[in-house]
């Protein structure tokens, strides 16, 4: 069990890597899509895990929700976004791609010494997971940063979001279950209106580069 | 008595299953496009056929031109001696350090790039200038995955890694082997020239980086280079196959040439395993614009860095 909770927060780990290694539109999505994918399989785990050992079904139902939201809906939302909008590939970025990987591997190291002086609290695989996840969460306000068009940056805005759900599932075997509905609603909504904010933009401005925000329009 | 025994067999084995290897790929890739492919055996007939025929060399050529082909030749087979195909090859080997196998392949590509410069082609040239800016893109991350197996197994040996992954539980189960396996994997599609990075089938393109080096080759010469090449692929593969799947922890057999019979026959299956994932990368990528090779090599950096880290964090 612990084994393969390894391998699955490592492997968001890397997903977070590949997102900031591409650059076209479509891979940002699958690589999220995926991401979700891990973070799914992940949740179910630790739900039938949950439900064996303390009889709780919540977080299996979490995960149900999750695998419903994160990995159809939201892809298919940004999806359609995309098909309307006519930018398929970013082509300059504020920091290029391999120092940007770079930088998320000193983003990594980071989180190590910043858990560093908590160390006596944790114990080793919780400490483990806690890095990866973090790391997770910097990576993607950084994927926020760096990229210039609006759905980078809400791309940027879901895996922040999918590393801090990794971080409590993970580190704390899940909030309540309130709270995480309530967390993923919050995100549904800032999605889908963020969806609606870039095809207006791109209407409006003919682009949806958030340089040209700046610019006055008559 | 042991080593030289263990020398001759290792060399017979690389001389015969690295051919094997491309022959594989090929063959792979020839059925995701619906086609039959040449047979498995279609590089040894190259090869045979090209040691038949006469090299013709240009008359600018100077003594580096003749002797490179033999250099990278003989320097691939000696970083080959050390890592033993077998777990019953790797009882009589003798204790090889793995910094010194890879710039022994270094000193074969120094060779190589210098012959493509000799002759003065514009190609030779390319090619060369874009193998050496490749080579330094990669040599860091395989630097430091391979430190960080040193460190995981407490000796840069090989023997000493080997055995460390077959004493512990399986290698590839541990999440930071899981990242130094596909840096190492994207090390390996980059040093053999494979799709994302070169294309090993074109010919005749501007793009082209290994082959651009010996395109003026002929004869005995190619079948060296090509020779030289295979065995490098089988190299990288053999780290794969021997450093993250360990199949051959169960086998303790007493008969030590059932054993050896046995334990080549996984590592066939774990060569068969490794070169469908260099085909299936090869079917699922297109290649790269020369220029994006960094952002490649800055990933492969980055999970090998990773690896260390994660080693670092959950200890061994």
């Amino acid at each position: 069990m612990e084994t393969f909770l390894d391998l699955l927060s490592v492997s968001i780990l890397i997903s977070a890597f590949i997102l900031t290694a591409t650059k076209r539109i479509n891979t940002y999505i699958k690589t999220f899509q995926f991401q979700s994918l891990l973070l799914v399989v992940a949740t179910f785990a630790l739900g039938v895990y949950n439900l064996l050992t303390e009889g709780y079904f919540d977080i299996l139902l979490l995960s149900v929700v999750i695998f419903i939201l994160k990995v159809i809906y939201i892809p298919r939302l940004l999806h359609n976004t995309y098909t309307k909008v006519e930018y398929k590939v970013e082509k300059d970025f504020f920091i290029n791609i391999p120092s940007s990987v770079l930088i998320c591997a000193a983003l990594v190291i980071l989180t190590y010494y910043s858990l560093q002086s908590i160390d006596s609290l944790l114990s080793g695989h919780i400490k483990f997971y806690l890095v990866n996840s973090l790391s997770v969460v910097l990576i993607g306000l950084f994927f926020m940063i760096t990229r210039k068009k609006a759905i980078g940056q809400i791309v940027g805005f879901l895996v922040l979001e999918n590393g801090m759900f990794t971080t409590a599932m993970l580190s704390a075997h899940g909030m309540p279950v309130i709270v995480d509905l309530g967390i993923l609603v919050d995100l549904l909504t800032a999605v889908m209106i963020m969806g609606m904010l870039v095809f207006k933009i791109n209407e409006r401005f003919d682009s949806i580069n958030i340089d040209r925000l700046r610019n006055l329009r008559g | 008595m042991n080593e030289i025994l263990y020398v001759i067999l290792q060399l017979i084995l690389v001389m015969l299953v690295a051919p094997l290897a491309t022959g594989i790929i090929k063959k792979v890739k020839a059925f995701s496009q619906k086609r039959q492919g040449p047979p498995l055996t279609q590089m040894y007939y190259d090869l045979y056929k090209l040691l038949k025929k006469d090299t013709v060399v240009s008359e600018t050529a100077s003594w580096v031109y003749h002797l490179a082909p033999y250099i990278t030749f003989v320097t691939a087979l000696a970083a080959s001696v050390f890592f033993p195909l077998t777990a019953s090859l790797f009882n009589l080997s003798f204790q090889g350090d793995i910094i010194l196998a890879v710039y022994l392949l270094a000193l074969g590509r120094f060779f190589m790039v210098l012959a493509g410069l000799d002759t003065g082609s514009t190609f030779g040239g390319m090619g060369s200038s874009r193998e050496m800016m490749i080579a330094s893109l990669i040599e860091p991350a395989l630097m430091v995955a391979l430190f960080t197996l040193g460190l995981i197994a407490g000796s840069t040996s090989v023997s000493a890694i080997i055995s460390a992954n077959q004493a512990g539980s399986p290698l590839i189960l541990n999440p930071y082997s899981l990242l130094l396996f596909s840096a190492i994997f994207i090390i390996l599609i980059a040093e053999t020239a494979r799709i994302p990075v070169d294309d090993p089938s074109t010919h005749l393109e501007l793009t082209m980086v290994h082959e651009a080096m010996l395109l003026e080759y002929s004869g005995k010469h190619l079948a060296l280079m090509e020779m030289a090449a295979a065995v490098k692929q089988l190299i990288f593969i053999t780290i794969l196959a021997n450093f993250f799947l360990p199949l051959e922890s169960f086998l303790t057999l007493s008969n030590p040439f059932l054993a050896f019979f046995i334990g080549l026959a996984l590592y066939l299956i774990k060569l068969i395993a490794v070169s469908l994932l260099i085909a299936a990368a090869e079917i699922c990528t297109v290649k790269l614009r020369f220029f994006s090779v960094p952002n490649l090599a800055a990933i492969s950096f980055a999970l090998a860095f990773l690896g260390f880290m994660q080693f670092f964090v959950i200890g061994r």
